[in-house]
């Protein structure tokens, strides 16, 4: 009997801890030559006070709670790997504990290059469903392309979370902007915004919608020669 | 099968809705039940009618569910053709090599249950004015004459089978060579026609079936599945001997010889499950092998739980009786009262829930030896000894009840809003160049309080010192507050009075500190706290509106989520005192006074749920 009241005294308690949000960032200028810098932004500022509780555990509902030190461990791994790779220079980690914000940037010399390392960090950062995407810069067409393609995987493995974890991506949003030096003159999804400068473009989406294959972030943008 | 699951899920609710008696089968129940749950069919009919049922969103579901893959429509529970006019019944039969969940129930027309079986194109047969269907494996079935029926699920044990003169006995592969057994051995899996037809099967008989060769084309190639064929075939044939039994004649040996279940009838109650011993049923279900002498239940003896779905209240009450000794131990650790005190600090204007607890820290470290004793005793009895001497040097049961006396109260005085800042990304229209902004949001935080009693706080005061001194602690007039970086949550705490607070609001802490505190219990709850062992409350009503629409996705989920809080009654549990050797206590939930009763607004319950 104690046992049940409990149980609903904790999950009312832990519903309030667990409905939280987080944001995805992903920010790639292209230089007119297919070079560039990428910046990847991981923010949880927005539930601090619960990561920062959650921290204080070592699992919640059967999952690990990574500690600090294995956070740290994990991003000096990927960015030890960006070093290595092919094309890629320049790479520096942000990692502020206060509010929760990880971020990873670094230079590339040829759009190609994101594609090989993309995946492993996203893998990394274990933020599934995003990694089926790949970049593509034609310098002669003058068209720089997103291409992202949806697997069942990605909700297969959402289902398979429990309830109040779901909660937790239920607000978290993604966000991509590419800024470029030539004019943008045409992209074909309609989710997406120009600037008013004409060189940037940004999709701003619900991260749910990604996980059950409702939200397309492809992308060809055109730019102008 | 699917039907016959189907057939007792509407089963169990449609003993909601039938009415007038008929005779009743407990008498059917063998003695030897280890457990036997009860459903007072008229009970139910008299708090909804046949006709409210039917019309009830769980009754429409039931309906449509049991007229799926049938010719004709399901239009009413009372088509299905039993008879809950009198009292159906699920027990449990076990030994050590099978277990039998039986479901007894009373039947009103064996043609239109055989309607039921005919229209989802389930077979039966039909011998001696019983009607007989069997599963693909006959571990279950049903048999039925035109008074009950008797539906058995047998489950074999695997604990059983392995025992090797077992597995030696039923040609079981795992007790030779695999390979050599497998090559030597195939399996006739009784087909459910041989087993109904011949219901004079014994298990002798049904040995010689398991050992023939192949003789209807079973042949997984697998040793595993070949044995467990074999197993399945073997506790289809007890099965089926323990139905004819069942169906052969008077029971002589009937539950109601019990006297400890005839104790437990409760005409008043709706549903009723007793349980023979827990010890018993505990050892029949927990695997021998890796437990063996172990006896975790050992001195708790029968159990039971009724329900009673009343004009203001739902109720379940709970017992269990125990041994002398452990009773003896139980009285000791629960002779501790709540302390009084605690009531000086609950207002119950702004009160959600509360849980209290009293229990003798020290009669507990003293008793907590012979407690392991029983559990361990048989197998580790010099150990156990040793250790529980060991226990009793090291601790000090007498200065430690002192420091932690065994009593204590949590109270959950509701939500607030506290607004917090986050960092954000904002991008500008030109280029979409993004800044980190600072933005605020409102966080819903629990607001509690927690107390406990405690003689001696010299240990306790030492660690706030080294707190205060570490900086970890911070010393306010009269109570302190603890720091949690990066928490909205604050938490302080103090010791007045011999007792610890521990809470969440600035304001109770100054309150307590300068004993200011406005207390508001009313007499029930008075009792309820100063009189039991174990109390809890909770006020689902009193959470309405105060979560904050930011904690949701959508304010229709919250509306929904208050509608429901706004519906339901407040919740009570409590203990008994111990009155002999039985333990009992109680839960219970109000009705909201415009509910008609509490089966009625169960359904109200649902229904508010789906809309």
């Amino acid at each position: 009997m104690l046992v049940t009241t409990y149980r609903y005294l904790f999950l009312i308690v832990f519903v309030l801890f667990f409905s939280s949000c987080f944001q995805v960032v992903e920010e790639i200028n292209v230089n007119k030559t297919g070079s560039g810098t990428v910046n990847l932004t991981l923010n949880l500022s927005a539930s601090k006070a619960k990561v920062a509780s959650l921290m204080l555990m070592d699992s919640i509902q059967g999952y690990r709670v990574p500690s600090k030190q294995t956070i740290q461990k994990e991003l000096e791994e990927i960015v030890s790997y960006l070093k290595k790779s092919e094309g890629i220079t320049n790479v520096q980690k942000k990692m502020d504990f206060d509010n929760f914000i990880v971020s990873v940037s670094f230079a590339f010399k040829d759009v190609a290059n994101i594609n090989t390392v993309n995946q492993n960090v996203l893998k990394k950062l274990k933020i599934k469903g995003l990694s089926n995407a790949s970049y593509a810069y034609e310098p002669k067409t003058q068209t720089f392309q997103r291409s992202y393609q949806y697997t069942k995987a990605t909700v297969l493995e959402y289902n398979k979370l429990k309830p109040e974890v779901k909660n937790v991506f239920k607000d978290a949003s993604y966000t991509s902007i590419y800024r470029f030096e030539q004019l943008i003159t045409s992209s074909n999804n309609p989710l997406a915004k120009i600037s008013k400068s004409k060189k940037a473009i940004m999709i701003n989406t619900g991260i749910l919608g990604l996980i059950n294959g409702k939200t397309d972030i492809s992308n060809r943008i055109t730019l102008s020669k | 099968m699917n039907s016959l699951y189907k057939c007792l899920v509407a089963l169990v609710f449609a003993s909601i809705t039938l009415s007038s008696s008929a005779q009743d089968l407990v008498n059917k129940i063998p003695a030897d039940a280890l457990a036997v749950a009860t459903i007072k069919g008229k009970n139910f009919t008299d708090l909804m009618s046949l006709k409210e049922f039917n019309s009830t969103f769980i009754g429409k579901e039931i309906l449509s569910k049991l007229s799926k893959g049938t010719d004709k429509a399901v239009n009413s529970v009372e088509d299905l053709g039993f008879d809950l006019s009198s009292s159906l019944y699920y027990y449990n039969l076990s030994n050590d090599s099978i277990s039998y969940n039986c479901f007894l129930v009373p039947v009103k027309n064996a043609e239109q249950l055989e309607a039921l079986y005919t229209q989802a194109n389930q077979k039966f047969i039909v011998k001696n004015g019983i009607r007989s269907y069997y599963n693909s494996d006959s571990t279950e079935v049903a048999h039925w004459n035109d008074k009950f029926l008797l539906f058995v699920i047998g489950t074999g044990k695997s604990g059983y089978f392995a025992r090797p003169e077992v597995a030696e006995r039923f040609k079981l592969s795992q007790a030779a060579s695999v390979g050599q057994a497998a090559d030597s051995l195939s399996i006739a899996v009784p087909a459910q026609d041989e087993i109904a037809v011949d219901s004079t099967m014994v298990v002798d008989s049904l040995e010689e079936v398991v050992a023939v060769p192949d003789t209807i084309g079973y042949d997984y190639g697998n040793t595993f599945f070949k044995d467990e064929q074999k197993k399945k075939a073997v506790v289809a044939g007890w099965i089926q001997l323990m139905v004819d039994d069942f169906f052969a004649g008077p029971n002589t040996t009937s539950i109601l010889n019990n006297k400890d279940f005839i104790k437990s009838i409760d005409q008043q109650a709706e549903a009723t499950i007793w349980i023979a011993g827990a010890d018993k049923l505990f050892n029949t279900y927990m695997p021998s092998t890796y437990l063996k002498g172990m006896s975790f239940l050992n001195g708790y003896g029968s159990a039971n739980a009724k329900l009673f779905l009343e004009d203001k209240s739902i109720r379940i009450n709970t017992s269990m009786a125990f041994s002398d000794e452990i009773a003896g131990v139980f009285k000791k650790v629960l002779k501790r009262k709540l302390n009084k005190r605690f009531l000086k600090y609950i207002n119950e204007d702004k009160a959600i829930g509360y849980l209290a607890y009293a229990m003798d820290t020290k009669a507990y470290l003293e008793q907590y030896p012979k407690l392991m004793s029983k559990i361990y005793g048989s197998v580790y009895a010099d150990e156990i000894g040793m250790a529980a001497d060991l226990f009793s040097l090291l601790l000090d049961e007498g200065a430690i009840s002192k420091v932690v006396k065994g009593d204590g109260l949590f109270l959950f005085n509701g939500l607030s809003q506290k607004e917090v800042t986050y960092k954000s990304m904002d991008y500008n229209e030109e280029n979409f160049e993004s800044k980190e902004i600072t933005k605020i949001k409102k966080e819903t935080l629990p607001d509690f309080l927690f107390m406990m009693s405690s003689e001696d706080t010299r240990l306790i005061d030492k660690l706030i010192a080294y707190g205060v001194k570490k900086e970890l602690v911070k010393n306010s007039s009269g109570y302190y507050e603890l720091s949690v970086p990066k928490s909205p949550l604050a938490l302080y705490f103090m010791i007045k009075e011999g007792i610890i607070f521990f809470g969440t609001n600035k304001k109770d802490m100054q309150d307590i500190a300068g004993n200011r505190y406005v207390a508001n219990v009313s007499r029930k709850h008075r009792k309820v706290l100063m009189n039991t062992n174990y109390a809890g409350y909770f006020s689902a009503k009193k959470l309405f509106g105060k979560i904050s629409v930011e904690e949701f996705a959508s304010t229709k989920k919250l509306e929904k989520l208050n509608n429901v809080l706004d519906s339901m009654g407040d919740i009570y549990l409590k203990s008994n005192p111990i009155k002999g050797n039985i333990y009992s206590g109680e839960i219970s939930m109000d009705i909201p006074s415009n509910q008609q009763n509490a089966l009625k607004y169960l359904f109200s319950l649902v229904e508010d749920a789906q809309k």
